[in-house]
């Protein structure tokens, strides 16, 4: 078991890990750069070590002067958050060759999964209904248009080693193909060094739904439903919720199981996410697979009440998953705000600024998790990330409602400061948001329209919410046939 | 760990495990005793914590040491004391004196092997490109160097301690033109 844990990360994700391991009995050990040497980890620490500059690459990813501090603080583990080196197979094989714990999965099922051709094909050998397309990279203009023509259009080119919504493009037309191609081997080459691609159909009324998943390092896996993202910009999402309430218990339930069958063939250990879209009919098909806890992993932690990090960590360690699928019951909705320090009107530019004023939202069932303090720095180095306001409630409506609450509540002001929260507050008075009936290209193509509506919002009272229902409470939707166990397809 | 006041800051945790808790207060009470007489200058603050166990000294420097030099307290640490300085991550060097601070984090040496002479002493005058020191970090061995001409004025660091990076190792006098 860890005892001290080395937390190479910063921001929120560096403090959320930093309260798992106090309410363990872990110590901590903080890294830091220079911008963040008076940051609210390094306070929380038991011991913080000073690890470079302010640009990543001589800091957070610099994996020398991280296993080196690891080494002479005496951690014997390293959690490495989201982000940074959380994907990086071979940081995680130097912490094994140095005695240090990875609290993420083995390296080798880390590479499988993060390159996306192959996750693709062991996902499809385990029997995950995949989108029509090719799982090998696709190497030559030709050879894609003949493939594209075969699957059919619209398809989307990605890259094989891409992430983060970086690297994808759609293509709508065969005249298009080839400029697409082109652009997007060009971006995967200088994002992630990789030129590959892949491709396979683009569904334009597509959800984006995930799977939260939890595997031991004894062959034991649960899911811990799902959430939904399909509110994103340009594949960043931006507002999460849970459960996906466009799916059926049933369907919600198959696709659990599938998740949990897929981690397990590979030999997953540790918290993770499986990516789906789903279309109008509710049939899944398998995206990627997410091997580390994810920014929106506080929806999952208040539907079931599991707190994922600890569980991570825990099971890092080698303990035995002490939780069962039956025990798992996800209760109500739960809806996060990615409350971002970048400004919506400008091409959502991040907009880094000293935070003379940040008043946190609280009350009933509202969480925020920041690595900011009023009088802090957001620096141009990092995401522009400010926190993450998450809130519960019996159902989606009122909990839309209490997220507007908190939103309002919301205080961030300094010098050059811009935030998304007038956004939200715009996307949940929205029509299509507000009946879940938006999907993954909503935000893109109604931008304009909510950026208006949220400099109404923004400047004068805000319009009101749609009447709640105040129908019965029922907070826990009992899927029909869980107890089933052969898990039927959920597409094809 | 902080990186600008190793010469007047001791802090020690995590001693006497083996104790039972009682044991322990009594252990941390005599070695807080101890550790003040031993101080080479007058205490000037002194923290304890029971929980885990941490003690932290800081002292004033010895007199005649270097009575010019600002007191070295952490830049958190630090009273208001105007605009003696500029504002920043910068740690109090004396006024013309230079720093030599750690590129990486490691383990400082003052000698390329143990128990054999060290690199540079206090008084000795180095040449740009000579090293006075290493940091060792993943098994490698990294030479600290001398940007310019000087002498060495202090060794902040004892051999065998981690530092951080940016952490100040030295401190030379420069010699020769002015930067």
């Amino acid at each position: 078991m860890i005892s001290r844990l080395l937390i190479a990360n910063r921001g929120e994700i560096a403090v959320r890990i930093a309260r798992a391991c106090r309410e363990l009995g872990i110590e901590v050990v903080a890294v830091y750069s220079t911008s963040d040497r008076n940051s609210a980890v390094v306070g929380l620490a038991d011991e913080a070590v000073h690890i470079g500059s302010p640009a990543p690459r001589c800091s957070y990813l610099h994996v020398p002067n991280i296993v080196e501090a690891a080494l002479l603080t005496g951690a014997d583990g390293i959690h490495p958050g989201y982000g940074f080196l959380s994907e990086d197979p071979d940081f995680a094989e130097i912490c094994a060759s140095e005695g240090l714990t990875f609290v993420g999965p083995p390296p080798d099922v880390m590479q499988q999964m993060g390159n996306k051709a192959t996750a693709r094909r062991l996902m499809a050998d385990a029997g995950l209904p995949l989108l029509p397309g090719v799982v090998e990279p696709v190497r030559t203009v030709d050879e894609g248009r003949e493939i594209a023509g075969r699957i059919g259009y619209p398809v989307i080119i990605k890259a094989t080693a891409g992430g983060g919504g970086r690297g994808m493009t759609v293509v709508t037309a065969a005249a298009d193909f080839e400029d697409a191609f082109v652009t997007t081997r060009a971006t995967a080459r200088a994002v992630f060094r990789d030129p590959s691609v892949y491709l396979e159909r683009y569904l334009p009324h597509a959800r984006h739904v995930e799977v939260q998943i939890l595997c031991d390092a004894h062959g034991n896996g649960v899911y811990l439903g799902e959430r939904d993202c399909s509110l994103q910009r340009r594949h960043q999402k931006l507002l999460e919720e849970g459960p996906a309430g466009h799916l059926s218990p049933r369907q919600r339930a198959d696709l659990g199981r599938l998740a949990v069958r897929g981690a397990l063939s590979v030999g997953y250990t540790g918290a993770g996410t499986m990516e789906f879209l789903v279309d109008e009919s509710g049939s899944a098909f398998f995206m990627e697979m997410n091997a580390r806890i994810q920014v929106e992993h506080p929806v999952t932690e208040l539907l079931t009440g599991v707190d994922l990090v600890r569980e991570q960590i825990l099971v890092a360690g080698g303990r035995r998953l002490q939780v069962r699928q039956e025990d798992i019951a996800p209760r109500g909705a739960a809806i996060e705000c990615r409350i971002n320090a970048e400004d919506p009107t400008r091409g959502f530019a991040p907009a880094p600024a000293r935070l003379d004023v940040l008043h946190v939202p609280d009350g009933p069932w509202t969480r925020f998790d920041t690595g900011y303090r009023q009088g802090d720095e957001v620096s141009p180095h990092y995401d522009s990330l400010l926190g993450k306001l998450v809130v519960w409630a019996p159902d989606r409506d009122q909990a839309i409602r209490r997220m507007d609450r908190a939103l309002a509540e919301m205080r961030v002001e300094g010098p050059g400061v811009h935030t998304t929260i007038a956004l939200h507050r715009a996307l949940l008075r929205h029509p299509d948001v507000n009946a879940d009936r938006h999907d993954v290209q909503f935000l893109d193509r109604r931008l304009p329209e909510l950026l208006a509506r949220a400099e109404a919002v923004a400047e004068g009272p805000a319009p009101d919410l749609p009447a709640t229902s105040h129908g019965s409470l029922q907070l826990v939707q009992t899927p029909a046939g869980v107890d089933r166990p052969d898990p039927p397809a959920v597409a094809q | 760990m902080s990186p600008s006041d190793f010469a007047q800051k001791a802090v020690i945790s995590g001693t006497s495990d083996a104790l039972a808790p009682e044991d322990r207060t009594v252990a941390l009470r005599e070695e807080v005793v101890e550790l003040a007489r031993a101080l080479p200058g007058d205490l000037r603050r002194l923290s304890v914590r029971s929980g885990d166990r941490a003690i932290e000294v800081e002292w004033a420097p010895a007199l005649g040491e270097d009575s010019l030099a600002p007191a070295r307290t952490g830049p958190a640490r630090r009273p208001d004391t105007a605009a003696e300085e500029p504002v920043g991550p910068v740690p109090d060097v004396p006024e013309g004196l230079t720093a030599v601070r750690a590129p990486l984090v490691g383990t400082f040496y003052v000698a390329p092997t143990p128990g054999t002479d060290p690199f540079v002493q206090v008084g000795d005058e180095v040449e740009t490109g000579q090293t006075l020191a290493i940091v060792e970090a993943m098994k490698l061995m990294n030479p600290i160097v001398a940007d310019g001409p000087g002498v060495v004025t202090e060794v902040r660091v004892g051999d065998a301690e981690s530092v951080e990076f940016d952490q100040i190792l030295l401190l030379l006098r420069p010699t020769g033109r002015p930067r």
